[in-house]
């Protein structure tokens, strides 16, 4: 690997990455811990969520109040986050202060106050965002159609249920904690203005003597449906439609990018192009590539007023089948550029670039350098990609849709 | 690193501005035209035409189609968009360096639009959908509510996307009118940011802008009349409740509003602010900002919480307390945390094109003057609780506007 980059892996199981970005002040950090929501215990969904906010009231030496007002004083930007596999922090700033702050982020990680009121304060917060998803119809369909396509637990989402979160306690996620704020495949990432033997001692010293568990196995339970529809009085009908892609370590990832961006990138992309362009049936369309840790999917979303809902699903439904028969060189050629650009101008931000290369080594165990990825996608030609097409036919499909009446699916 | 940053500027004898900075750090170019117009220079009649104008740009020109729009783009692998505000409305891209005389061809060609009538009825279904998408959406509700509200009569009331019914009435040849009226070359600005050369640039501007025709634009200052106005608007299918409220704050060009800026971020930043603590961290709303949005010759603070029906009350309640005791027990150690997030923000910006674009754009679209990363950052650093206890005498939060949202 280039001396751009940086991976040390610690007995306890945690990996430090880092990426030197030559030119910039900053500095970005993202943390994650195997606490997703994938593995909230059973009857206890969005304990990880719960969790991950509980966690920011007092740690360490510093009340609730002490500690946020110290990660301010730092001029943090940060955030929190718990996704399917991972509960995410991240900070960025100028890029001594990310550096420093690592020995907060270890208090926040292993020496939680998880206060009473503070429990109280977070579970409610998690019941609230619940509630205001039902108000945001278009929120509630992504939720939705996670929900119908993934098998269970994948598809659960971190918010949880309101009848779990109710039996959530104080105790409950104080054991959830213990177990799951470990070491046993976290990832510690940096990318910015960093010395590489600094954040190596840094890291060494908080989190080196983290313990570490092995991560267990999940159990999965397929998804219950093709068709789910939400009844919801609402001005346009949401709808989204997901179905099964290869994982980002597979072989054939690369030719599925190429595809997806030719029908869901840009705004001359083909999705695009017939849906709202020609026929004008929505504002907001899109289709894109996502994953989890051993699978791939492909989503997307369109929400048209109620009367024309049923002609926006028919005409993305046609696209996706048209797009299994091939695609041209000018195509290729441009989702070729698309994916170069996007990733050379991403490498121009801290925060974007320390996700990134800690997406990379969760999915694949190692980091992918921009060149890497510009080879990949120069080498792809439209025989492969079509070759792909034609024997990968899309499907089987999940449909969701959020409105007041039903569509034919 | 950003000292080595430069600025330039010119304009061109149709009266187009061309500003640039260049980083020769940077990988990449970034690029916008603005234009200083938006939903307060349209009269009640054409209301949400600026908005409707600005899809119609990706419509195309006398020499490229929409297809040819959209596909230039494409071919550069660019990360391109538009938007429209109460008072300019922007269309911009982010490329490689390569790309420079393509994008901005590209971007000189989309601001002369064909107006196809055959385009304009069927982007009319598409601004349509817009509208009814953000019917969907309770915080852009109150938040145009408000805004009418508050402004009460004054054009900066006024929607930007338009009523359902007022863009269903708008003819092609009233947007073509509004069009020669407010995108003369004088009312606009070339913008560019990142790796680039200024003499290229000027080069490439005067071949594909210097044919533009001038027009007389301007924009009327009317006077803003504020009284303290409540609306309570009620929908029963909603679970939420949903409370916005604005009051007058320094303006765009006002010095103050640098001050305003660290003030919004004290009272009101997600995260370690005064509304967080009063009303965040305890639960009593699980969303509660206080901001500050300047405009041409007026600005606003705004406030916005979201919580439970049974807790608005209390929950405004709180929030207005927090007004009043802020101006008494302000401390030098919360203005300074503010600064240092501010700040971070300031570096992380200005180390992407695309946030050195839209500062230097924003500065000169309302101050026709260029600022440093460096002159932002030693302005900010020189602010102090007494200059913010100044700022809260001149603007003491009141008049207030308060629009709520809910199901009762």
């Amino acid at each position: 690997m280039d001396d751009r980059y940086f991976l040390h892996t610690f007995a306890n199981g945690l990996t430090l990455l880092g990426e030197k970005m030559p030119a910039v002040q900053s500095a970005a950090m993202t943390l994650l811990l195997p606490a997703g929501s994938a593995t909230d215990p059973a009857k206890r969904s969005g304990s990880a969520a719960v969790l991950s906010d509980l966690v920011l009231r007092g740690a360490g030496s510093r009340d609730s109040r002490q500690l946020t007002d110290y990660l301010d004083s730092l001029g943090l930007q940060r955030s929190s986050s718990v996704g399917v596999h991972h509960t995410r922090f991240g900070c960025a700033a100028v890029a001594d202060r990310v550096v420093e702050s690592l020995a907060t982020y270890a208090d926040i990680v292993r020496r939680p106050h998880l206060p009473q009121t503070g429990f109280d304060a977070a579970r409610d917060l998690s019941l609230q965002g619940l509630e205001g998803l039902e108000d945001d119809p278009r929120q509630k369909l992504l939720v939705k159609l996670r929900e119908w396509f993934l098998p269970s637990p994948l598809g659960n989402n971190p918010m949880g249920k309101v009848g779990d979160l109710k039996k959530l306690t104080l105790e409950f996620s104080k054991e959830d904690w213990k177990d799951r704020y470990h070491a046993g495949g976290a990832i510690l990432a940096l990318a910015g203005n960093i010395e590489f033997k600094k954040i190596l001692d840094e890291a060494a010293k908080y989190f080196g003597d983290l313990p570490g568990m092995a991560e267990k196995p999940l159990e999965l339970t397929p998804p219950p449906g093709p068709y789910h529809h939400e009844r919801q009085k609402s001005e346009q009908t949401h709808i989204g439609i997901a179905y099964p892609s290869v994982p980002e370590t597979d072989p054939d990832y690369y030719l599925v990018r190429a595809a997806m961006e030719v029908f869901g990138g840009g705004m001359s992309g083909r999705l695009f192009t017939e849906v709202r362009e020609k026929r004008a049936l929505c504002y907001s369309v899109w289709a894109g590539y996502t994953s989890m840790k051993s699978s791939g999917a492909i989503l997307s979303y369109a929400g048209s007023s109620n009367d024309r809902a049923q002609a926006t699903l028919d005409c993305i439904i046609g696209e996706i089948h048209r797009l299994a028969k091939g695609i041209t060189q000018a195509e290729l050629d441009r989702a070729k550029i698309g994916l170069k650009a996007g990733t050379i101008m991403q490498g121009e931000s801290t925060s974007a670039r320390c996700g990134t290369i800690a997406h990379d080594y969760f999915m694949r165990g190692r980091i992918r350098t921009l060149d890497e990825i510009k080879k990949e996608i120069d080498q792809l030609t439209v025989d492969q990609v079509n070759k792909y097409l034609a024997s990968h036919p899309p499907g089987p499909f999940t449909i969701v849709t959020v409105g007041p009446k039903k569509l034919r699916v | 690193m950003t000292n080595d940053m430069t600025f330039h500027h010119t304009r061109l004898s149709n009266g187009l501005q061309i500003i640039a900075e260049s980083n020769p750090d940077a990988h990449s170019f970034a690029a916008g035209l603005y234009v200083n117009t938006g939903s307060r220079d349209e009269a009640p009649e054409i209301n949400g035409v600026s908005h409707f104008l600005e899809h119609m740009m990706f419509k195309g020109s006398s020499k490229y189609t929409w297809e040819d729009v959209n596909r230039i783009f494409d071919e550069m692998g660019a990360n391109y968009n538009a938007y429209t505000s109460q008072e300019n409305t922007a269309y911009f891209a982010n490329v490689l360096p390569e790309f420079t005389e393509r994008t901005i061809e590209h971007l000189s060609f989309l601001l002369r639009p064909a107006i196809r009538q055959e385009d304009f009825d069927t982007e009319k279904k598409v601004i349509l959908e817009e509208i009814a998408m953000y019917l969907d959406d309770p915080g852009h509700r109150v938040y145009e509510a408000l805004m009418e509200t508050h402004f009460a009569g004054h054009p900066l009331g006024r929607s930007v996307l338009g009523s359902a019914e007022a863009i269903s009435a708008l003819k092609r040849d009233q947007m073509a009118e509004y069009f020669r009226r407010r995108y003369g070359p004088g009312n606009a600005i070339l913008a560019a940011a990142g790796k680039l050369d200024f003499d290229q640039i000027v080069k490439i501007a005067k071949k594909y802008c210097g044919d533009w025709e001038p027009a007389e634009a301007g924009r009327q200052q009317r006077e803003i009349k504020y009284e303290a106005r409540s609306k309570g608007i009620v929908d029963v299918k909603l679970k939420r409740h949903y409370t916005m409220a604005m009051t007058p704050g320094p303006s765009a060009q006002d010095d103050r509003r640098f001050a305003a800026r660290v003030l919004a971020d004290v009272i009101g930043d997600e995260e370690g602010s005064r509304f967080y603590w009063a009303l965040v961290d305890n639960a009593i709303a699980d969303d509660a900002d206080f901001g500050f949005y300047p405009h041409d010759g007026s600005g606003s603070f705004y406030m916005s919480i979201s919580c439970d029906p049974k807790r608005a009350k209390k929950a405004l309640k709180i929030a207005r307390a927090e007004l009043e005791r802020v101006k008494t027990d302000l401390t030098e150690a919360e203005v300074e945390r503010a600064k240092n997030k501010i700040a971070s923000g300031i570096v992380l910006e200005g180390e992407v094109p695309m946030g050195r674009l839209r500062a230097i754009a924003g500065q000169w679209l309302y101050n026709k003057n260029y600022r440093s990363l460096e002159q932002d950052m030693q302005t900010l650093l020189a602010i102090d609780a007494d200059a913010l206890r100044r700022l809260m005498r001149d603007f003491p939060f009141d008049p207030m506007t308060i629009v709520s949202l809910g199901p009762k």
